[in-house]
């Protein structure tokens, strides 16, 4: 699910950037540093806006400046029960990865439906019902998240096309 | 499932009663049954005073899983008095494939753990075993079904399964940017080699590393090589390199991805940077896989093994990919000594480094360090190595190549034509290259035909493999037939899996008969103290069905020389029946699975080996066989000069009449010859191999070996070797401790052999070395081995070579304070 969300963060910077560019820096900084970030809970999409970008203060010893930056930021976190569109990565007799934007999912074969079945002889190998379902690399899949865990800098979910209007 | 006790609780326990009937659903942690158990409680009385009381507590016992009870192993009012299976539970979901943590079938966390978990659920599926992710774990079961559907699908298209390594096996890579210009520059004598080379650019994802182009040689043949092998294999590919360099490297060789697909395994996903393990790919078994690789010992020499010979096409790059792996062992056909077995890192990067020293002089005066070079060189400079610990290694490889151009300083050399034979501490790889490219003026040549006898080896594999799964299958299948009509014949055909014969078996059989009453003996081919048996090549060998001597006999049949003119070249002329060949009929042999003809690869003998040398020793004895022996050690690498008096000296002792009877002689030179034959494996520069054949000439042997005993003293006199003379007196020193009843026998008649022991210088020298071969005896003597009887006259010997030793100085003051303790 999307939210809008609001965050602070710290940026500091190194005194050759202090000018009239700073804030056009700073946003950038921002821009780069966050944009497709994955905190392990959550991925951010989007820097909307900053809200407020503080007063620098210079640290003492090194020169740097610090800012402190409030900003609203689009995030996607993944829930269970969510459904997803998705591309197929690879497909192996155990199931199917698949990517839906920055989250791996992987489908199990319990979790494709009965019919459409593990074909290796073709070139590339397919879950294939034998008729108009062909499921292969870079296929476009719908699917619900039955299951999400965080990681460090990563989510992995499971999920399936088990059930109606899914596949 | 089967529920288990756990181990800690208090037993004996009592089952008060049952809540759950089968049938029953639980969930984890509910309560599925009461229990009593008896333990010792500290109590206080309420004053003050505290006592050990025995106490019954009820307890409950909680469901570790979800699922439903189909029936209970114990029953109300039993007394369990250690774990025991107490109830099985059908659970909805096995978790039987993982993906991160995460059941991939019914989405639950498998790494939370309560106090109530007993078995980690992560644990349930323990193994991987997809190519290109690590992240999905499979159970044993799931595993054994994902197999043996292959094994079905690849037993009916009649195919068998190949792991294919790139590094040198059907690729050379290298990372000198060398090569890029040269491919640019049409008037280089290495254009037209280096016509097909592809090149691509991996960003690495480290910061400051701004990618850097690699350069991929295929073998020759590769394209119709994978194209003929599909056809019989299924191709994966199992690389030491990154994923990113494996797609790479597919997406040249197998643009379609037809032949490989996606069965890429790289370092990244492999778990170990130092070994290859099939079970990594074929959890279950390994039946129908054969691997090609270029090195054996990553794969501990499985018997599926084919070893191909290593692809060197940038000559001296090696493998870019192996960092991780342990040195690999040198050996080229013309070879000296072969390189020392460097373990460290930074033995491996001297390699890398040498041409550097080698090729500085022609840099700086050709004055041609480009400005890209430069850009590079500073690129390699400020490479960070702040990745990952083990990836440091391998970066500085690649930083090193990049920065060195090993290409391009070779290129030099052979341009500027420089002597080579002074760089004898270079490699002898490069030694080779430039001997042999000397005349030809380009440094890179593409003659290589590896790949197509390889193909005849996999496809007589395959025809094996299928002739003996055939046999077996119509066994079974007859009976079936017989029993069940002719109907079930095309079923049988798919699900023969029990009698699916293994490679691992098969192969060997094959190879095994290459070699097979093959006796072989190294001499120059491996570094002294190197383990012979143990070695990359003799390994090997061995798995061709050859035998590994150590010493020449009269059952050895090839004598695989490294050089020339070695001790055991020199004993082998004497056999008959022993054909002294260059390692390159070996290694040749074991690359094209034929016992190949030795003729083309015969050692030239040097004339004077086969000379019988005349020598006052030898006339006193004259006999051939003593006089090779004899001839092998005195003129192996020493200076004769000063050899022919030792050996005078020796001759006379060998007749002068402090000898030993009959019997103690044989006693005594036994044990020397075995100290001798220790003692060759660690010395450092000849291969003199004092040993002699037990067989053929019984009578001369305890003469012979005593004349070889004493000349072993121009060898250690010469004294070429500190190290060795070094550890000879440690030995020494050592064994001085170790005796104890010898030293006593020598105390007892000192006096008299301190004069002989004076005579001479010559005398002292020799004895000193006997002593050695005598101190052995001694020690086993003492040590309850065969009952040695040393009458007088021995003492008297032996006492003479010990005070003599003792005369050298160089022992140990304590020795001394010891004897004399022991004198009394």
């Amino acid at each position: 699910m999307f939210f809008l969300k609001e965050e602070t963060k710290v940026i500091t910077l190194h005194p050759s950037y202090f000018g009239p560019n700073v804030r056009e820096y700073l946003i950038t900084r921002l821009n780069e540093e966050e944009e497709g970030r994955c905190t392990g809970d959550h991925f951010v999409i989007c820097v909307m806006d900053m809200v407020d970008v503080g007063e620098g203060r210079v640290l003492p010893g090194s020169g740097q400046a610090e800012y402190t930056i409030k900003y609203r930021a689009i995030i996607w976190k993944p829930f269970r029960g969510e459904t997803v569109d998705a591309i197929v990565t690879s497909v192996k007799p155990t199931g199917i990865f698949t990517l839906s934007g920055p989250l791996s999912v992987f489908i199990a074969r319990k979790n494709v439906p009965s019919d459409i079945k593990w074909e290796p002889n073709t070139v590339p190998p397919q879950y294939t019902d034998h008729g108009d379902q062909v499921i292969e690399k870079g296929t476009s899949l719908r699917l619900k998240i039955l299951g999400v865990k965080p990681d460090v800098a990563a989510i992995n979910a499971i999920g399936t096309i088990k059930e109606d209007f899914l596949g | 499932m089967l529920l288990r006790l756990p181990h800690g609780l208090h037993y004996p326990i009592t089952v008060t009663s049952l809540l759950k009937q089968p049938g029953d659903s639980v969930e984890r942690d509910e309560a599925l049954f009461w229990y009593a158990y008896q333990t010792t409680v500290t109590e206080g009385d309420g004053l003050g005073n505290k006592y050990e009381v025995k106490r019954n507590f009820p307890t409950k016992f909680e469901s570790s899983v979800d699922g439903e009870i189909v029936q209970w192993k114990i029953g109300k009012g039993d007394v369990i008095e250690e774990p025991i299976d107490i109830v099985e539970i059908d659970e909805p979901c096995a978790h039987e494939v993982q993906f991160g943590g995460l059941c991939a079938e019914c989405g639950k966390d498998m790494t939370e753990s309560t106090y109530n978990t007993e078995v980690d659920d992560s644990t349930r599926a323990p193994i991987q075993m997809m190519h290109d992710n690590t992240a999905l774990t499979v159970s044993r079961e799931e595993a054994n079904r994902v197999e043996e559907d292959a094994k079905r699908r690849l037993l009916s298209s009649r195919k068998l399964s190949l792991v294919v390594d790139l590094d040198q096996t059907i690729i050379h890579a290298t990372v000198d940017p060398t090569v890029g210009e040269w491919m640019q520059d049409k008037d280089n004598p290495n254009y037209q080699a280096l016509s097909d080379v592809r090149a691509f650019q991996l960003v690495d994802d480290g910061p400051g590393m701004r990618g850097c182009w690699y350069y991929v040689k295929l073998r020759p043949g590769l394209e119709d090589f994978l194209e003929n092998i599909a056809e019989l294999f299924e191709l994966h590919i199992y690389t030491m390199g990154t994923r990113a360099y494996a797609q790479h490297i597919a997406g040249i060789i197998d643009p379609d991805r037809k032949l490989f697909g996606d069965r890429i395994l790289s370092r990244d996903e492999s778990g170990s940077l130092t070994a290859k393990n099939l079970q990594r790919l074929f959890p279950v078994d390994t039946k129908m896989v054969v691997i090609i690789d270029d090195r054996g010992d990553v794969w501990r020499w499985i018997p599926n093994l084919v070893k191909v010979s290593p692809y060197d096409f940038f000559v001296g790059i090696g493998d870019i990919n192996s960092s991780f792996l342990p040195k690999k062992q040198e050996l080229k056909a013309t070879n000296k000594a072969a390189v020392k077995e460097a373990k460290e890192k930074e033995a491996r990067e001297k390699k890398p480094g040498e041409p550097r020293a080698n090729g500085a002089a022609p840099k700086a005066e050709g004055g041609e360090v480009s400005a890209l070079e430069q850009l590079v060189s500073m690129g390699g400079g400020s490479n960070p190595r702040l990745l990952q610990e083990q990836s440091d290694a391998q970066e500085e490889t690649i930083m090193h190549q990049v920065e060195d151009r090993p290409l391009l300083q070779k290129q030099k050399e052979l341009e500027a034509e420089e002597d080579v034979a002074e760089s004898s501490d270079s490699t002898s790889s490069m030694d080779e290259s430039q001997d042999s490219l000397k005349h030809r003026h380009h440094l890179l040549e593409d003659v290589d035909s590896e790949l197509f006898q390889l193909q005849d080896r996999l496809e007589q594999v395959h025809a094996r493999f299928f002739e003996e799964y055939d046999k077996r299958r119509s066994r079974i299948g007859g009976r079936v037939a017989a029993l069940r009509g002719e109907k079930t014949r095309s079923k049988e055909k798919d699900i023969d899996l029990k009698v699916v014969p293994d490679v691992g078996d098969i192969m060997p059989q094959i190879k095994r008969r290459i070699l097979g009453r093959v006796v072989l003996v190294f001499s120059g081919v491996l570094p002294l103290g190197t383990d012979t048996q143990n070695a990359d090549i003799s390994l090997w060998a061995k798995s061709f069905g050859a035998v590994i001597s150590h010493k020449i006999n009269l059952r050895t049949t090839h004598l695989v020389a490294g050089r020339n003119r070695t001790a055991k070249v020199r004993e082998a002329t004497r056999y008959p029946n022993i054909k002294i060949v260059t390692t390159q009929w070996l290694l040749d042999s074991l690359t094209q699975w034929k016992r190949l003809d030795e003729e083309p690869y015969l050692l030239p003998v040097h004339p004077d080996d086969r000379e019988e040398p005349i020598s006052p020793g030898s006339k006193e004895v004259a006999e051939s066989s003593w006089l090779s022996s004899s001839d092998e050690v005195w003129t192996g690498d020493e200076d004769d000069d000063s050899t022919d008096d030792m050996f005078k000296a020796a001759g006379l002792n060998e007749t002068s009449p402090i000898g030993y009877d009959e019997e103690q002689q044989t006693a005594v030179h036994e044990e020397l010859k075995e100290f001798l034959g220790s003692d060759d494996e660690s010395e450092s520069d000849t291969d003199v191999s004092l040993v002699t054949d037990e067989i053929t000439v019984p009578s001369r042997k305890r003469k012979r070996e005593g004349a070889e005993g004493e000349e072993m003293n121009p060898e250690s006199d010469e004294g070429e070797d500190t190290d060795m003379q070094g550890s000879r007196l440690s030995q020494r020193i050592k064994r001085s401790y170790e005796r104890s009843t010898g030293l006593r026998e020598v105390a007892t008649a000192s006096g008299a052999s301190t004069a002989e022991a004076t005579q001479t210088p010559l005398q002292a020298d020799e004895g000193d070395n006997n002593e050695e071969g005598a101190g052995e005896p001694d020690q086993e003597g003492t040590s309850g081995d065969p009952p040695y009887t040393y009458p007088e006259e021995e003492d008297d010997e032996l006492e003479r070579e010990m005070l003599a030793a003792f005369e050298d100085g160089d022992y140990d003051s304590k020795a001394e304070e010891d004897i004399a303790a022991e004198n009394g």
